[in-house]
């Protein structure tokens, strides 16, 4: 790790972060924070702003306005300083043709300050890492599959074991044995480093995260912990189920048990049904439903409670207007 | 200062492996030796003033506009294109640190082409001179006339490593330097061919026409006159091309 230093409350901190190109506003009052060690996922549909407020954060491109810290430092103010503290691994991580994966990251580290009589053995240890010394060490940057880049371009951001690691599209156009393994390698980092993440990948994100940043047409619509948007954001459970009863039926003794709940048709088959059963969150009849239909006489062949993922909770947030957005 | 002396050493290796520098280095000897040797037959067929190595000197600027645009073409065009000067800017090595870097190593590689130069005067000396054929051999027209190229390439570098900040474009980079440094080249001799003594309305281009007499600088070196403002001149250009190159690169987004 870098020099002692106070643990300061928030590693990265962007506040009313604002970026305009002439009249176009990419970005505006975003601000959310990462806690040190904290793994967040950055979300937002194409073109929401994730990269441009992504490489703000890095130092490479300049607000229109509001505040970005690094570790405490001031991009804006003290870019060197913040630099020190942080590693960026661009969208579509470029990286030079005509280096050798080992040559390349041997320049990276003593560009980063790495220790001139450590960088031989941060080179070998982010190589063993990313599981890049067996098949790719000697090889030319140019030479080597996506995959394979994938993992140079984060071995580079571990390199200097900074407090700080964002990393835009990791996953991108990796198989899913590769995205397992950069998956593994992220979350290794969980207590060691705050790590900031975009994809497009949501259960990449589900899996990896300990919370969500999510952006609409450059602002905030939601962040916090996957339950907790859940809750905010879906504010009913549901259930799906295959009878043979009628909608009617089966609206009448859900009621029984909750006025509140509605029943909706699904595409059925071989003369069974399927319905979907709305309940608001945090009602009771969650229990004791498939009990009370048993009861009224409804003839089920399967009931499951339906998981909202992540992939629900984005849709959610980024179908709402951006002045409805508030803190979890 | 850490960072400048990494970044110096990745440059120079890169120009040594990159066939960019070896075509331009096969261009350059190729254009230089043909020269010489044309210059070597001129000089066996009637007298002249002119030594050999003083006649080919005077065709410094044919390098200078095809092979020196092609260094410096992609120092920054070719970074920017597929963004590696971006990702090298995360880090935090200066903006400063990277130009300096690029120009130094692009002068140092102008400044060893030149001296490969010395080998054609070096052999002409082995094969031919006589005893009777003193100036065939003078060296002080030789490392006068080097002297300039290397103080005057500063300047020239720093006009390439400019234009290639600029742009995206490698082949554009390139067009950009030879556009720049033709102008500079022929500016001075332009400036000198025009009446400018019957034209009083020009008259306040005397001075700036007196100081970029690019030939007349060259002449001077290789006369051995040693003069401090074409110095100061290439200097302070110098670094005022770098300058707007740091801030070129500062800039980009």
């Amino acid at each position: 790790m870098n020099e002692a230093a106070p643990l300061p409350e928030a590693a990265v901190v962007a506040e009313k972060l604002t970026k305009r190109y002439g009249s176009l506003t990419a970005v505006e009052d975003l601000s959310f924070s990462v806690a040190p060690g904290e793994i967040v996922g950055f979300l937002g549909p194409n073109g929401a702003g994730k990269s441009t407020t992504m490489r703000i954060l890095s130092g490479t491109m300049s607000g229109t306005s509001g505040r970005a810290t690094i570790w405490g430092v001031s991009v804006a103010l003290d870019p060197a300083g913040a630099k020190r503290h942080l590693a960026y691994m661009p969208e579509n991580n470029p990286l030079p043709e005509d280096m050798r994966v080992e040559e390349y990251l041997t320049l990276r580290a003593r560009l980063k300050d790495v220790d001139p009589s450590r960088v031989g053995e941060r080179v070998r240890k982010v190589m063993d890492d990313c599981d890049l010394t067996r098949r790719a060490s000697g090889r030319l940057i140019g030479q080597l599959s996506k995959g394979f880049r994938q993992r140079v371009g984060i071995a580079d951001a571990l390199l200097a074991e900074p407090r700080v690691v964002i990393l835009d599209e990791p996953t991108i156009g990796l198989d899913p044995h590769q995205i397992l393994g950069i998956r593994d390698l992220i979350r290794s980092l969980r207590g060691k480093m705050a790590v900031l993440i975009s994809s497009h990948i949501l259960h990449e994100v589900e899996q990896v995260c300990d919370k969500v940043v999510i952006i609409n047409r450059g602002r905030l619509v939601a962040q916090g912990r996957t339950e907790d948007l859940r809750r905010e954001l879906l504010p009913e459970v549901s259930f799906t189920l295959v009878t043979r009863s009628d909608e009617a039926a089966l609206l009448a003794a859900c009621r029984t048990i909750e006025p509140a709940a509605f029943v909706t048709a699904l595409p059925s088959a071989d003369g069974w049904s399927t319905f979907r059963i709305s309940l608001p969150t945090g009602s009771p009849a969650r229990e004791t439903l498939a009990s009370a239909l048993i009861a009224a006489g409804i003839s089920l062949r399967e009931i499951a409670e339906d998981r909202f993922g992540l992939e629900d909770i984005f849709l959610a947030a980024t179908r709402r207007t951006p002045g409805e957005s508030r803190r979890s | 200062m850490r960072h400048f002396r990494t970044l110096l050493a990745h440059e120079l290796r890169s120009a040594a492996l990159s066939w960019n520098t070896w075509a331009a280095g096969g261009l350059f000897l190729a254009l230089m030796g043909g020269i010489h040797f044309f210059a070597l037959i001129e000089a066996s067929r009637a007298p002249s003033d002119r030594t050999p190595v003083e006649s080919t000197l005077w065709f410094f600027w044919l390098p200078l506009l095809c092979v020196l645009p092609l260094l410096t073409m992609r120092t920054f065009a070719e970074e920017r294109r597929s963004g590696t000067l971006a990702a090298l800017l995360t880090t935090p090595a200066s903006a400063t640190a990277v130009v300096w870097a690029k120009f130094l190593s692009t002068w140092i590689v102008w400044v060893v082409f030149w001296l490969l130069f010395t080998l054609f005067p070096f052999l002409a000396v082995q094969r031919l001179a006589t005893p009777s054929d003193a100036r065939l051999g003078d060296p002080s027209i030789l490392w006068g006339g080097l002297c300039f190229i290397a103080i005057s390439g500063l300047l020239h570098v720093a006009i390439g490593i400019l234009c290639s900040c600029v742009t995206r474009s490698s082949a554009l980079a390139a067009l950009l330097a030879f556009i720049c440094l033709l102008a500079m080249t022929a500016a001075g001799g332009a400036m000198e061919s025009l009446p400018i003594e019957s034209w009083e309305w020009l008259g306040w281009l005397r001075e700036p026409a007196a100081h970029l007499r690019t030939f007349g600088h060259l002449q001077d070196f290789a006369a051995g006159i040693l003069d401090s403002r074409p110095i100061i001149l290439y200097g302070t250009g110098t670094l005022l091309c770098l300058g707007l190159a740091v801030l070129s690169v500062e800039g980009q987004e």
